[in-house]
């Protein structure tokens, strides 16, 4: 099993959930996060004031896949997200020891 | 353990009219008849037990009594629910036989899967109070005979239980009144929850408990004896009170057959199947859970209300620092009302009560924030169900409306006004959306309480005293708040927002504002006030949607603030998106989303102010706009055209029909005479509107006039159109009065702006004549002067964006300054926020941008000029 962390522009969830839920996968889990790579901040004046914009508004998908999906799963995310900017984010894939689902303590594959 | 054949009776008797009991309720839902029966078999097979294994050999008086408790002492016992049990006994310690025997009968009662929960005590225990089990002095309260020594019973009942109450009463209200606290606390004093548990949430069937026990208790400190009456509640309460408690009776019922067992969590599935089967609805009609549970709240407000309010009357002298804070609050009483404890009473009269007075109640409660006492809600409802709607109609309900929702209680008020059938008097259609139930997992309330507390939580961005210092972007929101110039337009926009919910249809937007319109016509409102409603009722959700894109997109911005149209309305659409987040549920609103909607709200307001030198009105485009406006001034469409023609829109959205129009007609007398003013005193600063022809330096000469008068300017608008006609608003305060208290002064004040600006008088002279103090007075806060230039906003002109000290002049030097080099100002948009200027020009130097050079220059001089004194 692997898990697939895609950091993405808010304005891209719908479309990068719509995505993943046509190739099969249901259950995912969504953070409000903050961050930047090589997009960094900038700053912003309003009314006289100063507001650094160095941490940027992002949101965090997580999934855990059968190892199979997980090709299909990435080029789902990617198609989805992708604007070509810089800030478009980065997908991350580590491996799963296992799963367990706590109503029937299910294991593994068959968890997810 | 072999069973004894009078056990195998009772299982056979426990088991069939157990079947029955749930049949029977099946069939008519009545949960206080499951209930009493199931009492009354308890009763027969306790009695038959007690005879079997306890009282076999007893001496009579026996010195031990058998006494039911809590739900089982009230003879309503629910199918899962505990049996509570006291063997009472004279002696301070039982007889080791007797115990044995007391541990066969609850083996027994166990045996028939009777949860049992037994004590046993002596009396001298339960004619004192321990503070750390006041639960079981309240459940005494509820005690009733079962078996055994009835003398012993009498006694306790009839004597130590009234001295007990004479001597601690107090002290019990009190421990019981902390106990509902951190009950209420739990759940995080709130009704509504998406899965409530019937028993312990506030509004449930404990609440109602609460109510019984403290009606019992005042009841018992009153006449030393049990009350004769059963329903010891206030009268105007009991009939709702009654219909709630057969209502959560029968939901409890349900869900312990549901369960299984003593479950009271009315979970999403529990209430869809208790909506299928019309559970604590009359005649048991099937409806959609969504409306069950609306069912639910009304009776759970009803519950919660009554507790709240006999808490309140109950609680005993001012102990901490706040209570008595609440009762020095008193000094607020007047003639109309008197508050003790944090309540309202109405002072005696023998007058009617009229609407007026409800207006005035609600306006009191509105400002104060105190709650209204049971014999003044009881007095306001029965003189609020003589009213007709049409009579509270009129046109001074906007004024009533304003200084209620303007007020920083004005959430409570709205509560009450709601509660006591009020608000639904003046807005019948308010019916629509009474404790209605969006039903999912991210909307916590029902409409009309999501309603109430986005006014709550724009009102608690302001400062109070002993509330917490804001947060970071509370403080931000909070800065918006307190630059609106009408705020009451937000709050009525805010109360009618969500009001198309309780339609069916696609669209809660389209629906509710028809409501609306109807609602808020014939009540004060002038018709560009109406205008702004309407704008933020239909966009209320624009900004949530904006939010979804991104953000930091210039394209995304741009139709963002193009759809607005104006700061004053970015900044109310931007606190109406605030409170309509923060209000679906406690965790919505979190600082991730706060961050994004205020920088959302920034870029838009940045935008506005950086492209108004591009966004102007070209009539071939416009048809729309012409014939709005023309209908206003008939056969004049060819020079409207040529007046609107080149003006920035900016102009056009911040002005109605009506003031462009008379600033039409003011332009068409300019060939008359040259200087066109109108002058007039709102909203607590002058409004000077200027026309003119365009020339160097109109503007700061009208700024050095100003300064010259001792006036402060706050705001200012400069616009020009293709002809070359300039409109220019001045929004000022008169510091010195001297227009206010010498009102032949205004003659003179325009004559002196017109002498100027034709020459006829010298500013200079006129600027050195005045000689008043060029400060506001002492300031905490100093400013740095900050500019910025910029050549990329618009496409011909140069942005300058000045922020300063604010101080008497300041616009003055900085126009003369522009104007002595050499700068055209296209438009200006001045606005003061504090102590703090904030200055937008659009600059041109002969007809193009500003070099760096001259950027430089003029930087250099402005800070010069600028250098505090």
């Amino acid at each position: 099993m692997t898990k697939l962390e895609a950091v993405i522009q808010p304005s891209k969830l719908d479309a990068v959930k719509d995505a993943l839920m046509e190739i099969g996968v249901d259950g995912m889990t969504i953070l409000e996060v903050r961050g930047h790579g090589r997009q960094k901040g900038h700053t912003e004046f309003y009314r006289g004031r100063e507001y650094t914009v160095d941490l940027l508004p992002k949101v965090k998908l997580e999934v855990v896949l059968a190892d199979e999906l997980v090709e299909k799963a990435v080029a789902a995310v990617v198609s989805a997200a992708r604007s070509g900017k810089i800030g478009d984010g980065k997908i991350f894939l580590s491996h799963i020891d296992d799963a367990i689902r706590i109503r029937n303590e299910e294991r593994g594959a068959a968890a997810l | 353990m072999s069973a004894s054949p009078s056990l195998f009776d009772l299982v056979k008797l426990h088991s069939a009219e157990s079947a029955s009991i749930r049949q029977a309720f099946e069939t008519t839902g009545d949960g206080k008849a499951a209930a009493s029966r199931r009492s009354a078999l308890v009763d027969s097979i306790v009695e038959r037990l007690w005879q079997e294994f306890v009282a076999t050999d007893l001496q009579q008086p026996s010195g031990l009594a058998l006494l039911a408790l809590g739900g089982y002492g009230r003879s309503l016992l629910l199918p899962h629910s505990d049996v509570d049990l006291l063997f009472l006994t004279e002696a301070e310690k039982p007889d080791p036989k007797l115990q044995d025997r007391i541990r066969k009968f609850n083996q027994e009662l166990w045996d028939l899967r009777l949860r049992v929960s037994s004590s046993t005590r002596p009396m001298s225990e339960c004619a004192r109070l321990n503070s750390e089990n006041v639960e079981f002095t309240i459940s005494l309260l509820d005690c009733r005979w079962l078996a055994g020594d009835q003398g012993l019973f009498d006694k306790l009942h009839d004597q130590l239980i009234p001295a007990l109450v004479k001597r601690d009463g107090q002290n019990v209200v009190q421990l019981l009144s902390e106990v509902t606290k951190k009950r209420h606390e739990k759940f995080s004093d709130t009704i509504f929850h998406l899965e409530p548990n019937l028993k312990e949430s506030p509004g449930g069937l404990r609440d109602l408990n609460v109510s019984n026990w403290l009606s019992l208790i005042a009841a018992l400190e009153k006449t030393r004896t049990w009350p004769s009456e059963h329903n010891l509640l206030p009268s105007a309460s009991r009939e709702p009170v009654e219909s709630a408690f057969e209502f959560v009776l029968a939901v409890r019922c349900f869900l312990h057959y549901h369960h299984g067992r003593d479950d009271n969590n009315l979970s999403w599935d529990s209430q869809d199947e208790a909506a299928a089967k019309g559970i604590g609805i009359p005649g048991r009609t099937k409806i959609s859970a969504a409306d069950w549970m609306r069912a639910y709240f009304r009776h759970a407000r009803v519950i919660d209300r009554l507790t709240t309010q006999l808490l309140d009357e109950a609680s005993p002298s001012p102990s901490s620092l706040y209570q008595k804070f609440q009762r020095w609050r008193s000094r607020v009483s007047n003639s109309d009302f008197n508050v003790e404890n944090g309540r309202i009473l109405l002072q005696p009269t023998a007058a009617p009560i009229d609407v007026a007075f409800v207006f005035r109640t609600f306006e009191f409660l509105a400002k104060n924030g105190f709650r209204l006492s049971g014999d003044a809600e009881q007095r306001l409802s029965e003189a609020i169900a003589s009213f007709d709607s049409k009579s509270l109609r009129t046109h001074s309900l906007w004024t009533h409306l304003k200084h209620i929702l303007a007020a920083p209680f004005a959430a409570d008020a709205l509560r009450a006004m709601h509660s006591l059938g009020f608000l639904v008097r003046v807005f019948p259609d308010y019916h629509l959306i009474d404790s209605l139930v969006i039903r999912d997992f991210y909307h916590r309330y029902t409409v009309d309480e999501h309603t109430f507390l986005t006014i709550e939580s724009l009102h608690h961005l302001l400062e109070r005293p002993g509330k917490e210092p804001p947060s970071e972007w509370e403080s931000y929101f909070s800065g918006l708040l307190k630059e609106l110039e009408q705020p009451e337009l937000l709050y009525v926009s805010l109360l009618f927002h969500d009001i198309g919910k309780g339609l069916p249809g696609d669209s809660h937007v389209a629906s509710g504002l028809p409501i609306m319109e109807r609602s808020l016509r014939g009540i004060g409102i002038h018709q560009d006030e109406l205008e702004t409603i309407r704008f933020l009722i239909t966009e209320h959700l624009a900004m949530s949607a904006t939010l979804r894109r991104d953000i930091f997109d210039h394209e995304t911005v741009r139709a963002f603030a193009d759809k607005i149209g104006t700061p004053e309305r970015l900044k109310m659409l931007c606190l109406m998106t605030y409170a309509d987040i923060r209000s679906v549920n406690p965790e919505a609103l979190t600082p991730w989303k706060a961050e994004s909607l205020w920088r959302l709200y920034m870029a838009a307001s940045n935008y506005m102010n950086r492209s108004v030198d591009d966004d102007r009105f070209h009539a071939e485009f416009e048809a729309e706009t012409l014939q709005r406006i023309g209908d206003l001034v008939p056969k004049k469409a060819v020079e409207l055209q040529k007046y609107l023609e080149g003006l920035p829109h900016r102009y056009l959205r911040t002005h109605s029909p009506i003031q462009i129009a008379k600033h039409f007609e003011m332009s068409q007398a300019l060939a008359k005479k040259p200087v066109q003013i109108s002058l007039k005193h709102t909203r607590g600063l002058y409004e000077l509107t200027l026309l003119t022809g365009d020339r160097p330096l109109v503007f700061a000469t009208i700024a050095g006039v100003l300064s010259a008068w001792g006036m402060n300017i706050v705001k200012a608008n400069a616009f020009a159109n293709q002809a070359g006609t300039i409109v220019d608003t001045f929004y000022f305060k008169d510091r010195f009065r001297t227009l206010e208290l010498n009102p032949p002064e205004l003659d003179r004040f325009e004559r002196s702006i017109v002498q100027v600006l034709s020459g006829e008088v010298s500013l200079h002279k006129l600027l050195e004549g005045r000689g008043r103090t060029a400060t506001n007075g002492p300031t905490k806060l100093q400013v740095a002067t900050r500019l910025d230039f910029n050549n990329h906003s618009s496409s011909h002109s140069t942005l300058l964006e000045l922020v300063a000290q604010d101080r008497p002049g300041l616009l003055y030097k900085i126009a003369s300054t522009l104007g002595r080099y050499g700068c055209n100002i296209e438009v200006a948009l001045i606005d003061t926020e504090g102590h703090v200027a904030i200055d937008v020009f659009y600059l041109t130097w002969e007809c193009a941008k500003l070099t760096g050079e001259h950027q430089f220059q003029i930087r250099r001089a402005l800070l010069e000029e600028l250098e505090p004194e």
